[in-house]
């Protein structure tokens, strides 16, 4: 596990940015973490290290967003926010599977924990915590690699 | 009913064809998000008659589960929308033959649910052979400044409009020259209005929907007690951002026990908050852009607070302005409001053929 402490807002575009680099295609990025924890600021740093430019909003209201983008093999984002949600099956309703895992998509989602279910064997799990002063957020990065 | 003459004249008919719609009935379908909507509607250059108007909202259901949307998939909406259309049809005493205009939101919104409809809707035009219109969700939203409160006549608005957006998925500044010339000036960066609403209610321990609710327990304080940010309200641009504001609640009740006071008088400086930053920015483009009307649409709109602080800074300061606050039934997502959308979209010939019509979850206006 590796944890990064950020101190403002812009600590946490660039955090989400630079994992972000990396990514190749078929990524599940799963999101943690109370209210006001920095969920959403974290996921527009991986989109802009996604090379997505236009604005990232909460898709809370809606459920899931797809972005297109290029970047290698990567052509599409699915932002998903499952706040509103209370099972993994309601998910799978939606149509996540189209995304999920798949070569040319980077999966992010929001309030993991209550689709948990449908993670994949593969994920990087993301622990978002708020800090002591209200611009401070401590980020718990572990990958998980389950046999 | 739509004239498609096909005689030849000795004369273009062409400027003519501007008065062709007399009473255009229009079935229009709402499923781009939570609502199943559909409205039956009369429309012509005068005057826009609702024939019937059905609505399945899950917000009854929300209650009972404390707060999560059960079915938002397109599931409930495949199940719902042939229920309404037959109840929308008999309250209507209107067949699909009837029909003039097929008219469905094709975004945005939520891509499984925006399917459901424009799938619907696309399959009654070629079966019927009716004209189809795709209306743009926000269009709709704007459309409802246009419906009439009482009686029939459209409510007469002047251009430049200025128009605030705000629901739960959107908060918006447009301008208006037109009812279909849309410039936007700015919009939220991260939460929409709606969503920091129903995330202060939660952190407070307020049930959803939290607009409502913290309209509720806000009544009657005086506020002032706690000091909020007003997020980009001095920065000179149209942008909102609500993320902090929700965080600088959060921040302020950590550790404290959430009792009747402190959910009243955080729930009165948090609204204060947020119709101060809403303004400020309406404020601004009310000096730059000098427009002749501003209108308040979408589900926060329903906000009594917001509406008559709104009303006190024109009337206040900019009282040659029309100021333009639909019904609160029309504020929420509905059908009525696509319908309207779909006769300005129809009246300038803007239909689309059923094998071009598809979903489009990003749709910007």
């Amino acid at each position: 596990m590796i944890t990064v402490k950020s101190k403002s807002r812009q600590d946490t575009i660039e955090l989400g940015q630079k994992i972000a680099r990396d990514f190749k295609g078929g990524e599940v990025v799963a999101l943690v973490g109370p209210l006001g924890a920095g969920k959403t600021t974290f996921t527009q740093g991986l989109l802009r290290g996604l090379n997505f430019k236009a604005e990232v909003t909460s898709p809370t209201f809606v459920i899931m967003d797809i972005y297109p983008t290029k970047k290698g093999d990567i052509t599409q984002v699915c932002h998903v926010d499952a706040y509103r949600l209370q099972s993994a099956e309601e998910l799978l309703d939606i149509g996540i599977e189209e995304y999920l895992g798949v070569k040319n998509s980077v999966t992010i989602i929001e309030w993991a924990d209550r689709v948990a279910e449908l993670l994949p064997d593969r994920y990087l799990l993301i622990n978002c915590e708020s800090g002591l002063k209200e611009n401070e957020r401590v980020y718990r990065l572990t990958q998980v690699n389950r046999p | 009913m739509i004239n498609e003459d096909k005689t030849k004249y000795f004369f273009s008919i062409d400027g003519l064809t501007r008065t062709p719609y007399i009473n255009m009935k229009i079935l229009a379908l709402e499923t781009s998000c939570d609502e199943t909507a559909v409205t039956i509607a009369v429309a012509d250059e005068k005057k826009f008659r609702v024939l019937s108007a059905e609505v399945f909202s899950q917000i009854k259901t929300h209650r009972k589960t404390g707060g999560v949307v059960p079915e938002v998939a397109a599931r409930a909406h495949a199940v719902k929308l042939p229920l309404l259309f037959d109840r929308a049809f008999k309250k209507a005493k209107l067949s699909v033959n009837a029909l003039d205009v097929v008219a469905v939101t094709a975004g945005p919104g939520l891509i499984t649910s925006l399917l459901v409809g424009v799938e619907t809707a696309r399959v009654l035009s070629w079966q019927t052979g009716k004209k189809l219109v795709g209306v743009n969700h926000l269009q709709g939203h704007l459309a409802s400044a246009m419906i009439p409160d009482n009686g029939e006549r459209w409510t007469a608005v002047k251009y430049p409009m200025l128009a605030l957006v705000v629901s739960g998925g959107h908060t918006e500044l447009l301008l208006l020259r037109g009812s279909d010339k849309v410039q936007k000036l700015g919009a939220t960066l991260d939460d929409a209005a709606g969503e920091a609403f129903d995330k202060v209610a939660k952190i407070l321990g307020l049930p959803y929907p939290g607009g409502p609710e913290i309209e509720k327990t806000a009544k009657g304080m005086t506020t002032g007690v706690y000091d909020l940010p007003r997020p980009m309200s001095k920065e000179p641009n149209y942008n909102f951002s609500f993320a902090g504001l929700k965080t600088a609640v959060l921040y302020r009740v950590r550790g404290q026990a959430l009792t009747a006071t402190l959910q009243k008088q955080m729930a009165a400086d948090f609204q204060l908050a947020i119709i101060e930053s809403l303004l400020a920015k309406v404020e601004r483009a009310l000096v730059e852009f000098k427009p002749a009307s501003v209108s308040l649409v979408g589900g926060v709109s329903a906000n009594q607070a917001l509406r008559d602080a709104l009303g006190q800074l024109i009337i206040g300061r900019y009282n040659d302005v029309q100021l333009i606050l639909p019904s609160r039934s029309l504020a929420t997502d509905n059908a009525t409001m696509i319908a309207a959308a779909a006769y300005f979209q129809a009246r300038a010939g803007k239909f689309i053929t059923w094998q071009k019509l598809s979903p489009n979850p990003r749709l910007k206006l």
